[in-house]
């Protein structure tokens, strides 16, 4: 039997490498050929390892080949929880194999198919289109067709009025994320709370309303959407509550209200442009200065730091004005700048919560359960049951 | 005096001229000149629109933009003069961005990428950069020279082998794609710090390199053999190779300089922007390839100056900062970004269609 599975472990490894070496024409192909070799190499001693204990408890137990599929590589927080879950994994003896879909959902899509036809028994997937009922229903349709579980991770699958269409289409299916609106509620209440504290210092010009700057970090994303929508709306809710006035975007001839990152990328490089070119037509000088920034997540918040800086503000020094700048992650540097007093406060998105959340799932299958057995303790969704939420958190400093 | 005397042979050329000629003369003129028409109706435009454009802030501004894309397209440019191209430019941004970054964080930094470095001298990182950027403009130019190919698919595929040495890189060491960041104040000053003011609007220092960066590949490209060499093979290479013009030698060092080109745009990038990710300098090399055309450097091969190259970096610059200034909407802004491009190109390619 033993001798029979190793040959099985063997020639899926062979067969990746081959399709790695066809599927040439794109990168992502590339990336999957490095994990292939040492899975297939490691794979007898990982069996050793974990014989005993999977074939005592039940005989419905399986040896678990899990393919993760990540949107893109070079998104930072994504980094994080790769890396997070990458160590819970490897510590769980699960053999894995990831994917990088370098955001396009065509990528990933074809990436699934190489991965059931290679015999992977679990899928995790980190959506590059979220929000679309579409583009995950597809992506359910597939494991579902190959009878393999899966389980979806941090972007969205669906979008609220569409709750519960994907996910309740298909049993062996879960969704280990955030609830997208939170991140934008829990920013807008943190900006609305700083700014009711400290409005006479923020009012700069002291014409009795705060404007603002908001920076979008894509397009047609969910998280960004709710983001740009909540994280001025729940700031406002706070400040009419107690009888001031609402915040003012500062470019009065801007219908939309953000300055959204034109590449997609929620990146530095866009707002820190964006936030040069503001601060050359408004300043203190002019008497209309932007008085806080709104960044949907902490790299577009870094950028504005950066071009703030270099017009002598948020330098963190007594001497030094401070133009209160928000964020969403909570990343190292993001927490570095908030220690230093050049940035005001940031959402924090727990990326281990979520890869803990993701193998716990995946354990379950491989223990043979089901794929929600024992969830308890979980932050589920009150309307979706196989929707599992990690919490975010507020973070302004130690 | 010269200029005077050709002023005057023009004018007695066109005196010359029968009156449809001249009607020729005055729609070829226009036709040629319309890029700097538009741009001359889109800055009276925005100005009337926002008379804050042309203050000094502003002024200042968008030269410091432009001045940080300005090492990459003269280095893409070159790349341009041999009928090629460079795809692999904004992903060497980005690799060098962040070696720039990693080797310049401050001590005191919580999430150092490499905690027991002292902070290295910059002069050492620049010649770091320069190295790591010389190495892949080397294998672009030796891949393109050697194998004939064509540097489309030779940049795509040094584009894909540099990025994912820089998704290696970021995640070395315990960083785990965290941004490079916290970098030194030494670093910070020497780019972003001024030493010379407009009024009370300081210059930031990286316009500076940006044209001394200018000064060096204008001598590159007007006073050397190198350079006059890189035009023959731009406009003939078995013309050049029968006048004794070393092909292969010129390809290949014409990429690696683009490549060192590419490694200061990254060392500026880094501390101009302050947060270094796996996204860093992503689609650089599509601004600097437009500015480029715009600028008159022709993929027909053989043609560019680099005042041409500077002229397309600021006029791409003062739209993009005007449309900004209007407030137009981001999804107007990609159709108005394409347009430009087109038109550009056209009219570009119009003034060799017209000789042959």
């Amino acid at each position: 039997m033993m001798k029979k599975r190793l040959l099985a472990v063997a020639m899926a490894g062979v067969m990746a490498m081959s399709l790695a070496a066809c599927g040439g024409s794109n990168e992502a192909a590339a990336t999957t050929a490095a994990p292939a070799a040492p899975a297939a190499t490691e794979a007898p001693a990982g069996e050793e390892a974990k014989a005993p204990e999977t074939d005592a408890p039940a005989a419905e137990a399986v040896d678990l080949d899990v393919a993760v599929f990540y949107y893109t590589y070079s998104d930072t927080y994504i980094s994080s929880v790769r890396t997070a879950l990458d160590a819970a994994l490897t510590d769980a003896g699960i053999k894995f194999q990831n994917y990088d879909s370098n955001s396009n959902q065509t990528t990933q899509n074809e990436q699934i198919d190489t991965a059931i036809s290679q015999g992977a028994n679990l899928l995790i997937v980190n959506i590059v289109t979220s929000g679309s009922v579409d583009a995950s229903q597809a992506i359910v349709d597939k494991a579902s067709t190959a009878g393999i579980p899966v389980i979806f991770f941090n972007r969205a699958v669906e979008s609220d009025e569409d709750e519960g269409k994907v996910l309740g289409s298909y049993d062996k299916c879960a969704f280990v994320g955030t609830d997208a609106p939170e991140a934008g509620h829990m920013q807008g209440k943190m900006i609305g709370d700083y700014v009711l504290e400290n409005f006479d210092t923020i009012d700069l010009n002291g014409d009795g309303t705060i404007s603002y700057a908001m920076f979008m970090g894509q397009l047609g994303n969910v998280e960004a959407i709710y983001r740009t929508q909540y994280g001025v709306e729940d700031a406002d809710a706070v400040l009419t509550a107690a009888g001031k006035p609402a915040l003012s975007y500062f470019d009065a001839s801007n219908s939309d209200k953000y300055q959204v990152d034109q590449e997609g990328n929620w990146s530095a490089t866009a707002a820190n442009n964006y936030m040069n070119t503001n601060l050359a037509q408004y300043n203190e000088d002019n008497n209309n200065m932007i008085e806080i920034v709104i960044c949907n997540n902490d790299g577009m918040a870094e950028g504005v730091v950066t071009a703030l800086n270099d017009k002598g503000y948020n330098l963190g020094t007594d001497g030094s004005v401070t133009i209160p700048v928000f964020g969403v992650d909570a990343t190292d540097a993001a927490k570095q700048l908030i220690a230093d007093g050049k940035m005001t406060g940031t959402i924090k998105q727990d990326a281990e919560g979520m890869a803990n959340g993701i193998a716990y799932l995946a354990k379950n299958v491989g223990a043979g359960k089901e794929l929600m057995a024992d969830t308890g303790d979980f932050n589920i969704s009150e309307k979706v049951s196989n929707k599992i939420y990690i919490p975010y958190a507020t973070y302004t400093g130690e | 005096m010269k200029f005077a005397t050709n002023i005057n042979t023009k004018i007695d050329a066109y005196k010359a001229l029968d009156s449809k000629d001249k009607k020729t003369f005055w729609k070829e003129l226009l036709l040629n000149n319309a890029m700097y028409i538009l741009l001359i109706i889109a800055i009276i435009y925005t100005c009337a629109q926002n008379p804050k454009f042309l203050g000094t802030r502003s002024i200042v501004n968008i030269i410091s933009l432009s001045a940080a894309n300005l090492p990459i397209a003269c280095g893409i440019a070159g790349c341009i003069v041999l009928t090629g191209t460079d795809l692999s430019a904004g992903r060497v941004v980005g690799l060098t961005a962040c070696i720039s970054a990693s080797l310049l964080q401050a001590v005191t930094y919580g999430s150092k990428m490499f905690p027991d470095l002292p902070v290295v001298p910059i002069p050492v990182v620049i010649l770091a950069v320069l190295i790591v950027g010389g190495i892949v403009g080397w294998v672009n130019g030796f891949f393109v020279a050697k194998f004939q190919l064509h540097p489309f698919i030779v940049t795509l595929a040094t584009q894909l082998i540099v990025y994912g040495t820089l998704l290696v890189y970021i995640m070395t060491n315990g960083n785990n794609g965290q941004p490079l960041s916290g970098l030194d104040d030494s670093f910070k000053n020497f780019v972003t710090g001024s030493i010379l003011k407009i009024g009370d609007v300081p210059i930031p220092n990286y316009v500076w390199y940006g044209l001394i960066v200018v000064v060096i590949m204008w001598f590159i490209w007007n006073k050397t053999t190198f350079g006059k060499n890189m035009f023959a093979v731009g406009s003939n290479p078995e013309a050049a190779n029968v006048s004794g013009v070393n092909v292969m030698k010129t390809t290949i060092l014409v990429h690696t300089l683009a490549g060192m080109m590419y490694g200061i745009t990254g060392f500026i990038e880094s501390a101009r922007i302050g947060s270094n990710t796996a996204n860093t300098g992503l689609n650089y090399e599509c601004d600097a390839i437009a500015a480029c055309v715009i600028g008159g450097v022709s993929f027909v091969g053989g043609t560019g100056k680099i005042s041409g190259v500077v002229l397309g970096v600021f006029l791409l610059r003062i739209i993009f900062v005007a449309l900004n200034f209007l407030s137009i909407n981001a999804n107007l802004q990609y159709i108005i970004k394409g347009l430009i491009i087109l038109i550009a190109c056209a009219i570009d390619m119009r003034k060799y269609l017209v000789r042959k």
